[in-house]
């Protein structure tokens, strides 16, 4: 075991950089240092999608049959890595990691094709239609009916907490299509075109002040049969296979070490009455000590999926530890950062998205957005299954 | 030493959370918050009907009498109810500070004003510089022939969007001093400011502000009382902390009691009942931090601050912790902006930045109890 680059990646490396030294401009970086959601502003997002699409490096996780890049988990990293030490815009959401390997494993030739391209080149966005008013961490329990006349489905029921839909063409959801049985059989995995007759979406703002999710109602909505992703019934293996992505699938050390970064930075800039926070001892060691927790963090990320790349499984304890944990650390990063703003954090801008605002200084517009991504960090240890949910797992393997 | 709250005090408690409960929902809060100016005269008149205008003061200067006792029942129930109103800023810091310093005509005036609701003064002193060192301030006022000219600027005046009248500090011979100066006077300009609690306050710039001499307020002591108003304010905002404390355990219990996964309610869930039950011994905690700090605004300053402060500190770290525990345990629920679970979130995130920083109060109480007399005295005092 070694923690060495070959030259071969060094000089994968240096291009990466030089890359995003070229064509990630700063009015793309200014636009996600002051988004305080998870995802990118999805014009902002499909912006920088369009120019890594150009260089085919859109999906790093793909295989190259897909248009992915191939790389290896060395190349993935150190991607991950770069882009985020260069402040990338976040786009790659519900597309990209959650409904392109789900096709990609259960779609047929046909849905590949038609849906794969459309997803790299942005001219589809998706959402995930998985939790509903009344069915969130207990998720089989959900209600929405797919009921087939024909050669369709007919769709009633409403989908909540969908993050983007306001902005997505298309959402995979699951659907109740029989009620006999255990509640995880009857549930099966459709793509609807939300540009359906009987779609309405009704907006929800969240306590930081953003409108990221939203409740989707249909009314009967008509779905083809040929989206359906695999059997009927079968919805339940392929939502566990794609939470498997959403809760571990891919890279999100680097960002850890971004926003760090970020608040290393704001923290060495003297304040109104000339001290500076990394000077106060109590900050400096709460710093250091998040620090670790990356470093863990990273090591267990790095460690896992060298076993997914070695054609194993890393099992759940490290799953379920890997979600628990980088939510906690985004959490406690935020945290810091929003107290140390001082009277500053009271002042509150309520436009959105802020980076349509004037342009001030990169620590004013740090300082201006701190508190909101503090109000929005309290989601991640929400969705994708909340820490409880992942105590549960780690709980039940230890007691199997 | 007496712990209880009187039969009076009771019913004050009573009736304010019955009046806020009736006249002040959250939809109704909200609706004052989208408004234009961020203020519902209605409800001020009301408040000074039910004599909450004049609760902290004397009965001399047409007030009630009331104590910091009263104050923080009144606080809990505002902060439960989430009251953009300035009550703090008007009544507790700007009025007492009047009541304290200012002279017969304008306490007469003033006072008179703001008990009956048609005025609403607003301390305008803390500066960009001032940080937790409430001496650090550099507007000035320069005399003239019939009085003193003020400049300076004053970001963030609390309750300052609705005030009509500031009182403003300045240097007067290298001494701090307070002057009152109306919101329309020549020279001043004002800037409101939406704050992340949904209230209002202001930027205030002052240039060459000509005030007449009556503007000044009486005392060579204006640091201490202004700090000493700085405390009173900071207990209050501790009982504030502590009603929206309770408000977010009871909304959290009663909605685990309904909300149904895996066919029971989520109170069922042991994992979350001992969350539940954290969250209540942290309510208890601050409960009596603030209890502490409500009887210690009149106590010799090293006791005061290690009442005030002390709260201040404990509460602002406990409450976080609560506020964050009722979000996740409501989901996704408790982060989107239609359960007033985030407004409380908000609301004591405010508080923790308000009159200083959790981190600010405690190094001051670090600093007090290094004197060993505080560090091992008892709660228990000598009588005056
Ligand atoms: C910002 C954000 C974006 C989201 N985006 C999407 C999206 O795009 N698509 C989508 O489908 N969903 C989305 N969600 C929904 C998310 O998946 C759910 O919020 C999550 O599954 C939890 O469900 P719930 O909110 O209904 O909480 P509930 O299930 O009602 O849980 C409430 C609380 O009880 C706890 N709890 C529940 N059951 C147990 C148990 N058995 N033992 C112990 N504790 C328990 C939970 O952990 C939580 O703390 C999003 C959520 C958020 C916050
Ligand atoms: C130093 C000492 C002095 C004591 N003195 C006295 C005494 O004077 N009089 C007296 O009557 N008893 C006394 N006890 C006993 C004490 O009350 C018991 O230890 C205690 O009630 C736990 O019971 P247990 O040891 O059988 O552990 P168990 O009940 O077997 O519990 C084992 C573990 O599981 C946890 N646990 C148990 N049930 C639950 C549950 N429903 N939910 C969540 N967690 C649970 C416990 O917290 C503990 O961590 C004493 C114990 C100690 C260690």
């Amino acid at each position: 075991m070694d923690l060495l680059m070959t030259e071969e990646e060094v000089r994968f490396r240096d291009a990466v950089r030089t890359f995003l030294g070229i064509h990630l401009d700063d009015d793309l970086k200014r636009a996600e240092r002051l988004n305080p959601s998870f995802l990118a502003d999805p014009d902002i997002g499909l912006k920088w999608q369009a120019k890594l699409n150009e260089q085919g490096w859109v999906a790093p996780s793909w295989p190259k049959q897909y248009g992915g890049t191939g790389w290896t988990l060395a190349e993935r990293y150190i991607f991950d890595q770069e882009c985020e030490r260069a402040g990338e815009p976040h786009f790659r959401g519900a597309s990209i990691k959650m409904i392109a390997p789900v096709l990609m494993r259960y779609g047929t030739d046909e849905q590949k094709a038609f849906y794969l391209p459309r997803i790299l080149n942005g001219e589809d966005l998706w959402a995930q239609g998985y939790s509903e008013p009344g069915s969130g961490s207990d998720l089989a329990s959900l209600k929405t009916k797919a009921v087939l006349e024909g050669d369709y489905y007919v769709i009633n029921g409403s989908k909540i907490w969908s993050t983007l839909a306001h902005h997505a063409t298309r959402m995979f959801a699951l659907v109740r299509t029989a009620d006999t049985g255990k509640k995880q059989e009857g549930i099966t995995f459709i793509l609807i075109d939300l540009k359906s007759p009987g779609v309405t979406i009704r907006p929800i703002r969240s306590i930081c002040g953003t409108h990221e999710f939203n409740q989707v109602f249909f009314d009967d909505v008509k779905v083809s049969v040929s989206d359906r992703i695999g059997e009927e019934g079968e919805g339940w293996d392929i939502a566990k296979y794609l939470l498997e992505f959403e809760r571990g699938g891919a890279f999100a050390g680097g960002v850890l070490r971004a926003m760090l970064t970020r608040l290393h930075r704001l923290a060495s800039e003297p304040l109104p009455d000339g001290r500076k926070m990394i000077d106060d001892p109590l900050f400096a060691a709460r710093l250091a000590e998040i620090a670790t927790d990356i470093d863990a963090n990273d090591m267990l990320e790095l460690a896992a999926m060298s076993k997914v790349q070695a054609g194993g499984n890393p099992g759940s304890v490290p799953s379920s530890t890997m979600k628990i944990e980088r939510s906690r650390i985004r959490q406690s990063i935020a945290e810091l950062a929003a107290s140390i703003l001082g009277p500053d954090a009271l002042r509150w801008e309520e436009r959105r998205p802020l980076h349509e605002l004037p342009e001030e200084s990169e620590i004013a517009e740090e300082r201006k957005v701190a508190s909101a991504i503090y109000f929005n960090s309290r989601s991640q240890s929400i969705f994708g299954g909340s820490n409880e949910i992942q105590l549960e797992i780690i709980a039940k393997t230890l007691l199997r | 030493m007496d712990l209880n709250y009187s039969d009076e005090q009771l019913l004050l408690k009573e009736s304010a959370d019955r009046f806020l409960k009736e006249r002040y929902d959250f939809d109704k809060r909200a609706k004052i918050v989208a408004s234009d100016d961020g203020f519902d005269a209605g409800i001020w008149a009301e408040m000074a009907n039910l004599g909450w205008l004049a609760l902290p003061f004397s009965e001399e200067n047409g007030g009630l009498g009331g104590g910091a006792v009263e104050i923080s029942l009144i606080m809990e129930a505002i902060g439960r109810a989430l009251v953009v109103e300035p009550y703090l800023a008007s009544v507790i810091l700007a009025g007492s500070l009047i009541e304290k310093l200012g002279t017969e005509s304008q306490k007469a005036e003033i006072l008179g004003g703001l008990i009956a609701g048609t005025s609403r003064p607003a301390l305008a002193h803390a500066e960009k510089q001032t940080g937790f060192d409430l001496g650090n301030i550099s507007a000035t006022a320069v005399r003239t022939g019939d009085g003193y000219t003020l400049s300076g600027g004053k970001p963030l005046v609390l309750g300052g969007a609705a005030a009509d009248i500031f009182l403003v500090s300045a240097k007067l011979d290298g001494n701090i001093r307070l002057f009152v100066v109306p919101a329309d006077a020549v020279g001043l300009a004002r800037k409101p400011a939406k704050l992340v609690d949904g209230s209002r306050a202001c930027d205030l710039s002052l240039y060459n502000v000509p005030m007449p001499a009556s503007a000044l307020l009486d005392g060579d002591n204006t640091l201490v009382e202004v700090e000493a108003a700085y405390d009173r304010s900071n207990a209050a905002l501790a009982s504030e902390a502590v009603g929206i404390m309770d408000a977010l355990l009871d909304a959290t219990v009663s909605y685990t009691k309904e909300r149904v996964q895996f066919g029971k309610p989520l109170a069922a869930f042991q994992a979350l009942q001992h969350r539940m039950a954290e969250i209540a011994v942290k309510c208890q905690e601050a409960r009596g931090s603030a209890l502490l700090a409500t009887l210690s605004v009149d106590a010799l300053r090293s006791m005061r601050i290690r009442g005030v402060s002390g709260a201040r500190a404990k509460i602002g770290k406990v409450s976080r912790v609560v506020a964050q525990e009722a979000i996740q345990l409501h989901g996704a629920m408790g982060f989107s902006e239609e359960m007033p679970i985030g407004a409380w979130f908000r609301r004591l995130y405010a508080i923790e930045n308000t009159f200083g920083t959790t981190a600010d109060h405690l190094k001051r109480y670090g600093e007090i109890i290094h004197d060993p007399a505080v560090l091992s005295g008892s709660l228990l005092r000598e009588p005056a």
